[in-house]
């Protein structure tokens, strides 16, 4: 079902047979995916059918029952994997931003490059003011949180995760906290990120971005992936009866 | 008649002080102690270990439990009986260190849990260790939460520092019970001990009642 391209066998994201419950209910069944070095995969389906849940488990927010999920080439779960250690070349991105109140912007992009890197105060400060200017930010660096709009933030909350220079950038429906007018520039600098060559996955229903820098669409429902394709196979020629009836509610509009 | 209470009352002003200052003296040093032991059971309640959490609840809820009175004489008079000897002053500061502990961690827990925990899923995500989620995220969000209770905790840990005086620790309240047999006036003496506690404790007060309205209207931080 789904085409595994790694050339030797081992893509920079793995998930193989992979299985999740929440209690009785099968949250995962059988996730079988592989993700390229620098391919931008967007994930989509109903709500409630894992998307969240699987790119969770990628950085370990989410345990899996059974099945392998290989990151980087470390296996998740096994106790050779200092997860610690994986999740800093991971960075996650909140459908809710979660940046930290008490932090002003600058603050925010640098905690981690200063307490888990260990790089030079200074250093650190100089790469926060250019990544915070990159996201469009440079007049917000000594704003807190409360101070900037949901775009912003959520711009902000980007640039946090770009200051650890991650391999992989994870996206859990990044723009749906988000009033309409703010969403394109949100986009907008992922579209820019995409372009720099990050492996990503994208949970959203933004269907401009999958047509724009996704390789591949991913479609799930009720915990399993359903299809998968490129962007203009999915869009325009959807296999099945459930992604179709999906498209038709999310393209109405 | 009165004149004279009073006359021999002012003759007593050295042994009042000396009262103030133990009060002040065990407060001072059972609240620091009892703040640093506070915190780290409250952030050792709050982690993952169930064994170490179940323990920590469950000393906390003895002692909450009991009458603080009985705790001091537990300390003072059984220990003993195991072969460990403590001065009054000793006995004192352990008695009333673990009592302010025990508040002061519920009120650690309270804060810790209301930081939400998106915060610190984002703190993980970047590969922070616990230790440094704790540090940098997670306790001064807590703050906000903690500190008006704390130091209203302060307050009541304050007055509860009178009970020592039933070891024979010679503290304010000691000092009352001394003087009231030389000077046969209860309401004005025990007035005056009042008014001694009164004065270590109002500016507390206040600080509470400033903090609380300083939270309230924090600059920079989200109403969550």
């Amino acid at each position: 079902m789904t085409s595994n391209r790694s050339k030797n066998g081992a893509g920079m994201i793995e998930f193989r047979g992979v299985n999740k419950w929440f209690g009785a209910l099968n949250v995962l069944k059988d996730i079988t995916l592989s993700v390229e070095p620098r391919e931008v995969v967007v994930v989509c389906g109903p709500s409630g059918s894992g998307k969240s849940t699987l790119i969770r488990c990628i950085n370990g927010l989410e345990t899996i029952r059974d099945g392998d999920l290989v990151v980087d080439g470390q296996r998740l779960g096994d106790p050779a994997t200092n997860m610690t250690r994986l999740r800093t070349e991971i960075g996650f991105v909140f459908q809710s931003f979660n940046l930290y109140p008490h932090k002003t912007a600058l603050e925010n992009v640098t905690l981690a490059p200063i307490h888990v890197r260990k790089i030079p105060r200074a250093e650190a400060e100089k790469a926060g003011r250019e990544l915070l200017a990159k996201v469009g930010l440079a007049d917000k660096v000594n704003a807190y949180p409360a101070q900037l709009s949901g775009g912003q933030q959520q711009r902000v909350a980007i640039a946090r995760c770009l200051g650890m220079r991650p391999k992989i950038m994870l996206f859990d429906e990044p723009t749906s906290a988000l009033d309409p007018e703010m969403i394109s520039e949100v986009l907008d600098v992922m579209v820019a990120v995409a372009e720099e060559g990050m492996t990503m996955m994208v949970v959203t229903h933004e269907m401009g971005f999958a047509r724009k820098v996704a390789q591949r669409v991913v479609f799930m429902d009720a915990g399993a992936i359903v299809e998968s394709g490129t962007p203009e196979e999915f869009f325009s020629h959807p296999k099945t009866d459930r992604s179709r009836a999906f498209l038709s509610k999310i393209l109405r509009h | 008649m009165i004149w004279q209470q009073l006359q021999s009352l002012v003759g007593s002003y050295p042994l009042a002080l000396r009262g103030l200052g133990m009060t002040v003296m065990l407060s001072l040093i059972s609240l620091v102690l009892g703040t640093l032991i506070g915190f780290g059971l409250g952030i050792l309640r709050t982690g993952g270990n169930r064994l170490v959490s179940g323990a920590i609840g469950a000393w906390v809820d003895l002692i909450r439990g009991t009458p603080f009175l009985v705790q001091i004489f537990l300390i003072f008079f059984i220990l003993p009986e195991f072969g460990i000897e403590l001065d009054a002053f000793t006995a004192g500061i352990i008695a009333l260190t673990n009592l302010a502990a025990c508040f002061i961690c519920e009120i650690v827990v309270a804060g810790i849990r209301s930081v939400p925990t998106g915060q610190v899923e984002a703190a993980l995500a970047s590969g922070l260790s616990r230790w440094q989620r704790m540090r940098q995220v997670v306790l001064p969000q807590a703050m906000r939460i903690v500190l008006p209770p704390l130091v209203g905790q302060y307050v009541l840990l304050i007055k509860d520092s009178s009970v020592v005086s039933a070891i024979g620790l010679t503290d304010l309240t000691r000092v009352g019970w001394l003087v009231v047999q030389r000077v046969p006036n209860g309401l004005l003496v025990f007035f005056l001990v009042g008014v001694g506690y009164f004065i270590v404790c109002y500016p507390l007060i206040l600080l509470a009642r400033r903090l609380e309205q300083r939270m309230g209207a924090a600059h920079g931080e989200v109403q969550l």
